[in-house]
């Protein structure tokens, strides 16, 4: 007699695992890291070597998520062959991902520390797969942000698009109109437009723009988006509540500012005043990491809410907290506006929840109202009068 | 298409079965009649060991008010009263019957008018009990406390590979409205729907054919005489065919957390129990038969059966040629709701609507790895809980949260665990959960 299964229903289940998500999501990544590659490679003839070192970076930041939670596995006596078998590519996402966040012209070995700090501090110490309260790949930007400077320990270039030579550009300040905030600075009033601003387009592709390798073209992480949310790993709207509200409220800040994008909102007319808003809304969500933060990194299942109006507070959050702060801080802040929303996830779960099919409301009992003093009741009264 | 917030598309696997038209189970010399095929307390046997029986002849009677009459599938002789395993894998107490090869039957009188009290006597007297899978006393549930002014019938069927219901319609039309219109007419009822998914185009087809049957369009519903029976069309859909589900899909009604579907004026009855109603109260047979699917890539020639209750598995998949080599799970009922057996060792009941044979490539054997919170679960629920905390707490053993993330709401359907990249475990996490709270009162 041969041995059957034997088990709780449902006998049947999706071919959908958590192994094959997160192959879709590296297949998804995997444009943007190309792109990033080509870009910095062929598009700046004077440092071809660039292409190679945006490669490199991706290979060391991978080989060391994987090998980091590997070797954490092995220190904790799980044997060789189970963690083969159980590997389920969300340390390869998250290296993928931390890759995509640095400079061409890092250090070799930034992307490897930030690499060993995401996995084993910020993801196998809290318990591994689920149970990180924040995106590892986040952390570990963020790890290498603070360790290294702006600069993630390298050379900054700043293409100029006139002749697409770059220039060195080194001070921490310039990182954000480096990678791609500065149409938005000179909007705002708070830097000088260079003689060739770059055009929105050349944000759009990435070309002449230097920034990190995995941000700088925002078709291939539109095009990655995409591939997700037509095999069903990502919902539409939760990226593009994100960015649109960064979007929005970053005109409104312009407004409210008065700048120069607006001084003709009082004499002009509503299209022109609809041009100027474009001005400002179409930088502000192509520039910086904002399209690979809202598409792959603030979407982490782990760290967003479970519900649906959880999640629309959150985006939405993200998305006003990035424009407000880039205002205040002047830098790039995506990354640090998704750690701060994954650290407060815990809360939208605990406040919003969904009410079950058919949910009735209790009755409201009826308040009664205290009385300072209560009075003595005749019984206790009684029983003190007894004694 | 009306449908319901939540829910699934599982692939249904139903064109093994669609056009296998039903057959009769030989009669075999063995028969295991369980005494307690139905919610609520065990029948008490009325018959001693020795006794000659014949089909149809009552064998063990209500022992209270939530309980069932149970028949003899075949005649033959009482071997005796023996323990035995259900499909649920709890021992029960059967009827053992070896047939001798007789052709009597016992019947009730036939009712050509009855009125609606003589409907529910003969409903209780027949022991009809909701063939859907619950199993409960369709006598007490045609008795509600609740003013009622609808009757939903559930011809959805959305559980994946079975077709008895299908077929049923296909086959024995009119058999089936008549016993719809006798359940209509026990509770006094004009509101009548049919609720249909829309993989049985066949089936919809022919009901909407037959006289006093419209479809649910707005001309024909404009045209609609009193007595006219309306067929539902509703999205193809897991779990389509749960009550509140197809009350939501049919009347837009909610039904409250913890109650029944009286509580919102509805009565919700499956098509085999209309087929049962009108063979009890038409014919006078009471049930002891009934139509099973017996289907899944294991088994090598997938067929509808009419079986009669207490035949023992393993001869029903000999009938069918047996199981394949790549067999790796028993299933008796659906995939989504249905219990998995240990072996071929157990006899049908009333409830039994299908028995699956699923072979490697079918059923899953991936195990549970750590969730990773995508709430999937969540978004498929048709009871809108959120399943991902029920299994959490349950697997830390913190039971007061697991219930207070509706863990007692939860009526099993699966489509969580099914949706779940992960595997979670978590219709048995329920179910645990359900448990402890049991003991716990």
């Amino acid at each position: 007699m041969a041995n059957y299964v034997y088990s709780s229903s449902p006998h049947i289940k999706s071919p959908r695992t958590t192994r094959r998500i997160m192959i879709d999501v590296c297949i998804a990544l995997l444009p943007a890291c190309i792109a990033g590659c080509v870009l910095n490679g062929i598009a700046n003839p004077a440092f071809p070597e660039l292409g190679w070192l945006s490669f490199m970076h991706l290979a060391i930041c991978c080989v060391t998520c994987v090998a980091a939670e590997w070797i954490y596995l092995l220190c904790c006596k799980k044997p060789f062959k189970q963690i083969v078998r159980e590997f389920d590519f969300t340390s390869l996402v998250t290296g993928l991902l931390i890759g995509m966040n640095l400079y061409p012209t890092s250090k070799w070995y930034v992307g490897l520390l930030a690499s060993v700090f995401a996995i084993v501090i910020v993801k196998m110490l809290f318990g591994g797969t689920g149970k990180n309260i924040v995106n590892p790949a986040i952390a570990g930007r963020i790890f290498a942000f603070i360790a290294f400077g702006a600069t993630l320990g390298g050379t900054m270039y700043f293409v100029n698009p006139s002749n697409n030579t770059p220039l060195p550009v080194t001070s921490p300040v310039s990182h954000g109109s480096m990678t791609g905030a500065t149409p938005l600075q000179v909007l705002l009033g708070s830097a000088e437009a260079p003689a060739n601003p770059l055009n929105n387009w050349d944000l759009f592709l990435g070309t002449g723009v230097a920034g990190t390798i995995g941000e700088t073209c925002k078709l291939a992480l539109i095009v990655g988006g995409i591939y997700l949310i037509i095999r069903g790993v990502l919902n539409f709207r939760w990226p593009l509540v994100y960015i649109l509200t960064t979007g929005v409220v970053s005109v409104l800040i312009a407004w409210v500012d008065n700048t120069r994008a607006f001084s003709t909102v009082n004499s002009g007319t509503i299209s022109i005043a609809f041009e100027d808003a474009l001005k400002v809304f179409l930088p502000s969500i192509l520039s910086g990491g904002l399209m690979l933060g809202a598409i792959f990194m603030a979407t982490d299942y782990v760290t967003t809410p479970n519900t649906k109006l959880g999640n629309y507070i959150y985006f939405a959050l993200l998305g006003i907290l990035t424009a407000v702060l880039r205002r205040v801080m002047k830098i790039e802040v995506v990354s640090f506006v998704i750690l701060l929303g994954n650290i407060l996830v815990p809360l939208f779960d605990l406040f919003i929840r969904r009410k079950p099919f058919g949910y009735v409301k209790p009755e409201k009992k009826p308040r009664v109202k205290k009385l300072k003093s209560e009075p003595v009741s005749d019984e206790k009264a009684v029983a003190k009068e007894g004694k | 298409m009306k449908t319901f917030r939540g829910g699934f598309h599982v692939p249904d696997n139903k064109e093994l079965t669609a056009t296998a038209a039903i057959e009769q189970m030989p009669v075999v010399t063995d028969y295991y009649v369980s005494l307690s095929q139905h919610i609520g307390k065990p029948a008490q046997p009325v018959v001693n060991a020795g006794d000659e029986v014949v089909e149809g002849q009552l064998i063990a009677q209500a022992s209270s008010f939530v309980s069932a009459n149970i028949h003899s599938p075949v005649c033959g002789e009482v071997v005796g009263v023996v323990q035995r395993k259900n499909a649920q894998g709890a021992n029960v107490e059967c009827v053992h019957i070896r047939s001798n090869g007789k052709q009597d039957k016992f019947a009730y009188p036939k009712l050509s008018e009855p009125t609606p009290q003589q409907i529910v006597n003969r409903i209780a007297e027949a022991g009809i009990v909701g063939m859907g899978g619950a199993g409960f006393p369709t006598a007490v549930k045609l008795q509600p406390k609740d003013p009622v002014d609808s009757l939903v019938i559930n011809a959805a069927e959305c559980e994946p590979y079975l077709n008895c219901d299908n077929r049923l319609m296909i086959e024995r039309t009119q058999e089936f409205l008549q016993g719809v219109r006798l359940i209509a007419k026990a509770i006094n009822v004009h509101n009548v729907y049919i609720g249909i998914e829309a993989n049985k185009q066949e089936a919809y087809a022919k009901l909407l054919e037959q006289e006093g049957v419209i479809a649910d369009t707005k001309e024909a519903l404009q045209n609609r005489q009193e007595d006219d029976i309306v067929v539902v069309l509703l999205k193809k859909k897991y779990p389509q065919g749960a009550e509140k589900t197809i009350i939501k899909a049919c009347l837009n009604r909610d039904v409250p957390v913890g109650a029944l579907p009286a509580a919102v004026g509805c009565i919700v009855d499956n098509v085999g129990t209309a087929y049962a109603v009108y063979d009890a109260v038409v014919n006078g047979t009471p049930l002891y038969k009934r139509l099973m699917t017996v289907s899944g890539r294991g088994i090598v020639n997938p067929k509808n059966l009419e079986v009669p209750v207490g035949t023992p598995l393993s001869a029903i998949v000999e009938l069918c040629g047996g199981t394949t080599e790549n067999t790796t799970k028993l299933v008796s009922g659906g995939p989504m709701m249905g219990f998995s057996l240990v072996n071929l060792d157990v006899a049908t009941t009333k409830t039994d609507s299908g028995f699956l044979a699923l072979t490697d490539k079918e059923a899953s054997t991936v195990l549970p790895t750590p969730c990773i919170n995508c709430g999937r679960c969540a978004s498929v629920c048709p009871m809108r809980l959120m399943p991902m905390y029920i299994d959490f707490y349950t697997t830390v053993g913190d039971m007061e949260n697991a219930i207070k993330y509706g863990a007692l709401n939860c009526f099993e359907c699966g489509t969580c665990a099914y949706v779940c990249p992960a595997k979670r475990p978590i219709v048995q996490s329920v179910r645990l959960t359900k448990m402890k709270a049991k003991e716990k009162k």
